[in-house]
């Protein structure tokens, strides 16, 4: 009998201690944070994620076109309820539309601050394959993608630095990924905007220091420049400005392309420093809403939804200058949505599978910059205003300015040159011009519904926020 | 010697071998039918028939052994006399029987856990398609809602309402100690709850008897997975020193549709849609202005042809018996089954065996094993354009199904021809699955058993669709293959030992592990050149859906401890404690626990004084369990791959699901209190139970700040409550030598209330916590379900205007979403079920009822079906539409086609809610047994004859609001949605017809 005892309990052992330590099963189909680091595949995995991330439709493609909306580039036709609110200046928290740019940006921030705070300590002998270089460089690259998003949202929720220099509330700022712990340290009040683009400016610094001046498709230095040269342009740093402008121009990398080609599904043109790159494969970014909004915005039917064609404002503007190649070789007549006869971009040309890039940085901005920033600090770093843009109206087909140039003329050309990129609703508001031509109190600079509301998630789901002003 | 006159005595014997016959009576002196009586030692074995009687081959000198369950065993040795008549004696040890509980058996005067036992005399004569329904209407507690008249899909079984929000309310089922998997979604969606039946992978015909465990103490010994109940089902064994018996079931089945709507002509429709135009535009509208033809131009009967009668066969064999070591249970079936809805089949080939043999007198091993191969062709349901009945209800009846030609014609709207979606498409469904164990006992010593087990659940899953060019341009195709495999084993030692007589102590101490692997690849395929072409790899645009493995890991030890006093005073305590490979790291084991207490009142001679009861217990429990259901990897941060995550070409992974450590099981306090009871010699029992079943840490999906990057998270959050009465009424009504009559009643109300959401949820006006959907809103304090809609109140007859009740109860012809208000409830008041059973003679009428009462359903579908606008008022409507109101005093059911509310009277209101109580004929068995006279005439080749016919789904009893469509709704099995349904095909009346032989 003992024996018999003895061999149940030694034969139930190994049964019980081997069953322990089974229950440590790992997902197949996804992969489980704590692996995501251990190996270089994942380690770039990661970042590819965020490059997706921001390819998302409400992260690039939204935000220009919304700003396109509230300015005077764009008159928007279409029947989205939450796009009209926009276009009014009638932007309540509950729209879904700002919802979605507020929870995607989040979502970019998350994943880049993933990599921001756990890289650094993965130690480079434990992941075969990887170096102190490459960690330094996708860390250099997750900051330009955060600072990148967060200058988005800055500029859509808060008054620009020119409303009270920079004092006024911007958006809150989150630096450590969420990892299902205390939910306090992710309801931070809003930082002021001053602070919010230091936090961008030093991401932008770490960039540059640590980005290669090629990478593919991937962000660079000269992107980090260039974006702290738009930065700086919005603080009305002008010396900075000039300074970054012209780094990036001098750099040799980019070179202002001959033509216009560039836009056409073209990322790797000399004429662009960054953009998110549509290809017809990549699918959906999203399980919910279109990534693809440039393509099915600016473009008529049958292909586009044809809801955002030239105002009559940004069609005068061009007549004003017979011959813009500009207009005649990068705009097509066509039927908007509301029915009527009119002009539609061609930056977004690939209706058959929706995969025209994203413009985000590109050298000509930079010769803007650079001509902007010299002008207002009587400066002539690189070259003089007058130069830089001769050289940009040379290439539309137009002749020379001969005059003293003044500012209107830098920011009409500056117009001409970046309309439906996603840039003049900024350039209005930090000039101190209305949005619109003859527009009354609601789109000037500093009223209450240029920007967006803080979103009704925040605000239901953070005690610690502060609304903007006005009736949301 | 002594072994010559052995040989002699045997010598003897054989020559002297006689006929022995008599009869068989119980202590009352009724005749006792299916007595065994077995000649000892020897093969030779019969059973008493229908009165009693019986007839042996024995020698003089040899022993008739007669047992019968409850009974004690007699034993007579044969004399001279050819006549042994015996009365049998209630076997006041073994009164009750021996019933399965979790992991052991139970003796059932003894059990103080709350189960509800179908045994074989319940179910033997019972004929059904699948084992749920042996379950319908037989336990108090269970309540099982049939899935539509569709072949495969599966019912909603519910033990003790829904115990859950977000996650599974569907009960835990082990067949034969094997836990089994039924993962919904292995399955392509087709409309409402399709899921595959897990109950359809055993044979009904060898299923000797289901336990339902409902309260703590029968359940918290299955831990993580017993919140939701557990259902055990036991397999048929042979049985020994018993003949070997092989039964031969052949039946016929014929089966229609119960109820449909009734819905118009294409001439009532065109008449209806010309008279309401014209009404509405002041001058005469004919349909052929509307471009619906003229009268009398044909259209389709799209109703009657998605139905026929489904004619099926069903053949089923076993082969039962044992000897002194071994005894065995063979098993065959094959049913060929045809629905009344066109294209929708099903063959069915299983097989099973089981084997129990005694190795030495301390070693028992044995297997069971069942193997199901299944070929479904399925069809949609509820709001889906490919399912039959829904389609068939709402397509215009003016459409064509056939060009002049006699070909298919395509509807020219997104309903499709339905005709020939169902005749052209394949949608084939082919299962596979085993299920079994092997198992040794091993007694060292007497008391002490240690049993370890071995089972496998493995279910290989094909699903293969293929549309032609006509449904779907350029035909598509796709196959699903699902390999869900589990492996287990379970080690238990019991020890059971009687002390001094009167103190009984049994101990239980095991351990469980499981491993579940399911993968999953999902291909499909478009752009074939022609429809010859069938295979998946002759489209040119082949696309991976999914392509995937979830893998999961439990490992539980758990014990149990019971202990009795003279068999009067009984306590029992069980534990233990699970380990998941789906809880989060901080919660990955948990413990569940339950105390029992029961008292016998009839061993007192107080209560036996009084001499009235035979039979008096008061019990009760509390303990707690667990449900696990919470998908694969809930408690990981998991990042996605794929087009979601990737960029320029390159591969990349986003965050998904942050973290979540401490995520854990939703668990279930129960407390459980009740008595059973006979009486009158064993003619009337009564049992009732009230139950309070307190669910916390529910999981609510709690909105994380923005700021995370994150929308949601899961959260052990929610609390709910579950109350509720339980009563079983059994009764001998008449107990004659040829006539017997027996019901069984039960009754079950249940009350539900959510007692906490998360902090964050919506609110009401009132402030409280609320989940809100289109038809239905839980609200914190109250009931999970009730329906949230604006109230319809009817036609006004004076003014032809379509009427609602706003918010604060004031009429209104244009309610909006903000006049919802709480209008009903999916829920019965009290629900259960009725059994009668006749024996006249050698005939035996058995009639099953179920009932719900109280309980409301909304068929979504109405808002088409009803009104004339619906999808721009393509679609066909109910009979009743075509009272619209004309004049002034018409009570009508539309408004008048010029009121403002005659386009808005079929939106979202009370009116597509509807009273679902019920009491249905759910089957009505008639038998008839050959007496063993006729036997024996035809040659005494046959044990037994018997005749059956079965009728299912006769008659039901209902509001005549629900004229047409089906009480029983089970749209979706999430708990947040019971009661609602777009078109719930109807259940089908079935007649069948069969014999069974026994060899």
């Amino acid at each position: 009998m003992k024996i018999s005892k003895l061999l149940i309990v030694f034969l139930s052992i190994p049964i019980i201690i081997s069953c322990e330590d089974h229950l440590d099963v790992v997902p197949e189909d996804n992969v489980a944070s704590n692996t995501v680091f251990g190996s270089l595949v994942t380690i770039d995995g990661a970042m590819v994620g965020v490059y997706s991330l921001n390819q998302s439709g409400d992260l690039n493609g939204n935000p220009q076109l919304m700003g396109d909306f509230m300015a005077d580039d764009v008159k928007f036709v279409g029947s989205f309820p939450s796009l009209q609110e926009i276009r009014d200046y009638e932007t309540l928290a509950t729209n879904a539309s700002i919802d979605n740019i507020w929870f995607d940006a989040y979502q970019l921030i998350g994943a880049a601050n993933n990599i921001i705070a756990n890289l650094p300590e993965v130690s480079a002998e434990d992941v075969v394959g990887l170096t102190e270089g490459t960690k330094t460089q996708l860390v250099g690259e997750a900051k330009f993608l955060r600072g990148l998003t967060y200058l988005t949202l800055v500029n859509l929720f808060a008054q620009p630095y020119q409303f009270s220099d920079g004092t006024n509330l911007g958006v809150p700022l989150v630096s450590e990924p969420f990892e299902g712990g205390d939910i306090s340290d992710f309801q931070n009040e809003r930082s002021t905007v001053n602070e919010v683009h230091s936090f961008i400016e030093q991401d932008l610094m770490d960039a540059v220091a640590a980005l290669p001046e090629t990478n593919g498709v991937r962000a660079t230095s000269g992107a980090a420049k260039a974006l702290l040269a738009r930065l700086y342009l919005y603080r009305e740093q002008w010396d900075q400005a000039a300074d970054m402008a012209n780094q990036v121009i001098t750099s040799g990398v980019y070179t202002l392309a001959s033509d216009y080609d560039f836009y056409d599904d073209n990322p790797e043109s000399a004429e662009n420093i960054f953009v998110a790159v549509n290809t017809p494969t990549d699918g959906p970014q999203e399980s919910t809403g279109s990534d693809e909004v440039y393509v099915n915005f600016y473009n008529p039917a049958p292909g586009g939804r044809g809801d955002a064609p030239f105002s009559q404002d940004l069609i005068d503007a061009f007549a004003a200058e017979p011959g813009d190649r500009r207009f005649d070789e990068l705009s097509q007549a066509a039927t908007d949505a509301g029915g009527n006869d009119t002009f539609f971009t061609t930056k977004y040309p690939d209706v058959v599978n929706n995969a025209s890039d994203g413009m985000i940085l590109r050298i000509t901005e930079m010769y803007l910059i650079r001509a902007e920033a010299n002008l207002r600090n009587n400066t002539n770093v690189g070259d003089s205003p007058e130069n830089d843009i001769n050289l940009l109206r040379g290439r539309a087909g137009l002749p020379d300015l001969q005059m003293t140039i003044a500012l209107d003329d830098i920011l009409n050309e500056r117009r001409k040159e970046l309309c439906f990129e996603g840039h003049r609703r900024m350039d209005l508001l930090r000039n101190g011009l209305n949005l619109r031509p003859g527009g009354g109190a609601e789109s000037a600079p500093g009223a209450n519904k240029v920007i967006f509301p803080i979103v009704d998630d925040e605000i239901n789901n953070n005690p610690n926020i502060t609304q903007n002003p006005g009736n949301f | 010697m002594l072994l010559v006159l052995l040989v002699c005595s045997a010598t003897t014997a054989l020559a002297q071998e006689k006929t022995v016959t008599g009869n068989v009576t119980d202590q009352l002196g009724l005749p006792l039918p299916g007595v065994n009586i077995v000649v000892s030692g020897t093969n030779t074995g019969t059973q008493s028939d229908f009165d009693g009687n019986y007839a042996i081959k024995a020698s003089q000198g040899q022993t008739l052994v007669f047992s019968y369950l409850g009974q004690q065993d007699v034993r007579i040795t044969v004399g001279t006399s050819s006549t042994i008549n015996v009365q049998m004696q209630e076997d006041t040890e073994a009164l009750e029987e021996v019933v399965v509980i979790g992991y052991g058996n139970q003796e059932e005067r003894k059990i103080i856990q709350n189960v509800g036992i179908v045994k074989q005399e319940a179910i033997e004569n019972l004929q059904v398609v699948s084992a749920d329904q042996l379950l319908q209407g037989q336990s108090a507690g269970t309540q099982i809602v049939n899935s539509s008249g569709v072949l495969g899909s599966a019912a909603v079984i519910r033990v003790r309402g829904v115990n859950s929000i977000n996650s599974g309310s569907q009960p835990l089922i082990v067949i034969d100690g094997v836990p089994i998997t039924d993962t919904a979604g292995n399955t392509l969606n087709r409309g409402g709850n399709t899921g595959i039946n897990p109950l359809s992978y055993v044979n009904p015909n060898d299923i000797e008897s289901l336990t339902v465990l409902k309260d703590a103490g029968a359940t918290s010994i299955y831990g993580s997975r017993g919140a939701n109940g557990v259902i055990l089902i036991t397999t048929k064994k042979g049985r020994k020193n018993q003949k070997t018996t092989l039964t031969l079931d052949v039946s016929t089945q014929f089966t229609q549709s119960t109820d449909v709507p009734d819905i118009l002509t294409a001439d009532e429709f065109r008449e209806f849609k010309a008279e309401v135009a014209t009404i509405q535009n002041g001058a005469t509208v004919t349909p052929e202005d509307l471009g619906l033809g003229a009268i009398g131009s044909g259209g389709t009967d799209w109703l009657d042809g998605v139905q026929h009668t489904g004619i099926s066969q069903n053949y089923n064999l076993g082969i039962r018996g044992g000897g002194e070591k071994t005894t065995f249970f063979f098993g065959l079936d094959f049913q060929d089954t045809e629905g009344f809805i066109i294209g929708n089949t099903q063959q069915r080939q299983g097989a099973r065996i089981n084997i129990d043999t005694e190795v030495t007198e301390w070693l028992k091993a044995g297997m069971n094993l069942g193997i199901t191969n299944n070929r479904l062709n399925r069809v949609g349901i509820e709001n889906n354009t490919f399912a039959p009945f829904t389609t068939a209800f709402l397509q215009s009846p003016v459409i064509k199904a056939y060009d002049e030609e006699g070909n298919y014609a395509q509807s020219g709207s997104f309903i499709p021809n339905i005709f020939a979606i169902v005749d052209l498409d394949t949608d084939e469904l082919k299962t596979f699955r085993v299920i079994g164990n092997a198992f040794t006992e091993l007694s060292p010593f007497p008391g002490l058993t240690w049993r370890s087990e071995f089972g496998i659940d493995k279910l290989h899953l094909e699903e293969f669709l293929r549309s032609v060019d006509f449904n779907s341009p350029g035909g598509s195709a796709q196959q699903i293959f699902v390999n869900e495999d589990r492996w287990l084993t379970n080690q238990t030692l019991n020890y059971s030992n009687t002390f001094d007589e009167d103190h009984s102590l049994s101990v239980l101490v095991g351990l469980n592990y499981e491993e579940t692997l399911r993968t999953r690849s999902n291909v499909s395929s478009t752009g074939f050149l022609t429809d010859d072409l069938r295979n998946l790899g002759s489209g040119s645009t082949p696309t991976v859906l999914n392509g995937d493995r979830f893998p999961s890991r439990l490992f539980g030890l758990f014990s149990r401890v019971s202990y009795d006093f003279k068999s009067k005073y009984l306590v029992e305590g069980s534990l233990r404690r699970d380990g998941s490979s789906r809880f989060g790291a901080n919660n990955r084991f948990g413990y569940f626990w339950s105390a029992a207490a029961g008292w016998v009142l009839s061993e007192e001679s107080f209560v036996q004084d009084l001499n009235f009861f035979d039979y008096l217990s008061i019990r009760a429990s509390l303990g707690t369990v667990g449900n696990d259901r919470l998908g694969t990897f809930p408690s990981l941060g998991l990042f996605d791959a794929g087009a979601i995550a990737d960029y320029n070409g390159q591969s990349g992974v986003i965050p998904s699901q942050p973290e979540n450590p401490n995520l854990k099981w939703e668990e279930s306090e129960t407390l459980d209190v009740g008595f059973k009871s006979s009486f009158l010699d064993g003619r009337i029992t009564l049992n009732a139970t009230y139950f309070k079943k307190t669910t916390r840490d529910l999981l609510l999906n709690q909105n994380l700040p923005p700021q995370t990057g994150f929308v949601s998270i899961s959260r052990n959050v929610g609390e709910m409550e579950n109350s509720g009465l339980e009563f079983e009424l059994g009764t001998v009504n008449i107990r004659k030598p040829n006539f017997e009559w027996r019901t069984n009643l039960n009754i079950t109300t249940i009350d539900n209330q959510v007692l906490k959401l998360n902090e964050d949820a919506a609110t009401d006006d009132d402030g409280r916590r609320i989940i809100d959907g289109p038809v239905q809103r839980a609200i914190e304090g109250e009931s999970l379900n009730n329906f949230y809609l604006i109230r319809y109140i009817g036609v006004n007859p004076d003014t032809g205007d379509a009427e609602w009740l706003d918010i604060d109860g004031n009429v209104t012809t244009d309610p909006g979403s903000g006049d919802r208000v709480v209008t009903g409830s999916p829920l019965p008041d009290f629900s259960g079920g009725m059994t009668n059973t006749f024996k006249i003679h050698d005939f035996d009428l058995s009639v099953l009822m179920n009932y719900s009462y109280g309980n409301d359903v909304v068929i979504d579908g109405l808002r088409f079906a009803d009104g004339n606008d619906a999808i721009g008022g393509i679609v066909n409507i109910r009979r009743q539409n075509l009272n619209f109101w004309r004049q002034t005093g018409d009570n009508s059911f539309l408004p008048s086609p010029t009121s403002s509310t005659f386009n808005l009277f079929n939106q979202r209101s009370s009116l597509q809610q509807l009273d679902a109580s019920y009491l249905r004929i759910k089957n009505i068995t008639l038998g008839y047994n050959v007496p063993e006279k006729t036997l024996d005439r035809i040659g005494g080749i046959f044990q037994g004859i018997r005749f059956y016919a079965t009728a299912t789904n006769l008659f039901t009893l209902k509001k005549s609001e629900m004229d047409g469509i089906d009480p029983e709704v089970t749209d979706d099995i999430d708990p947040l949605f019971q009661g609602e349904s777009f078109f719930t095909a109807p259940q089908s009346k079935s007649l069948t017809l069969g014999a069974r032989l026994t060899f």
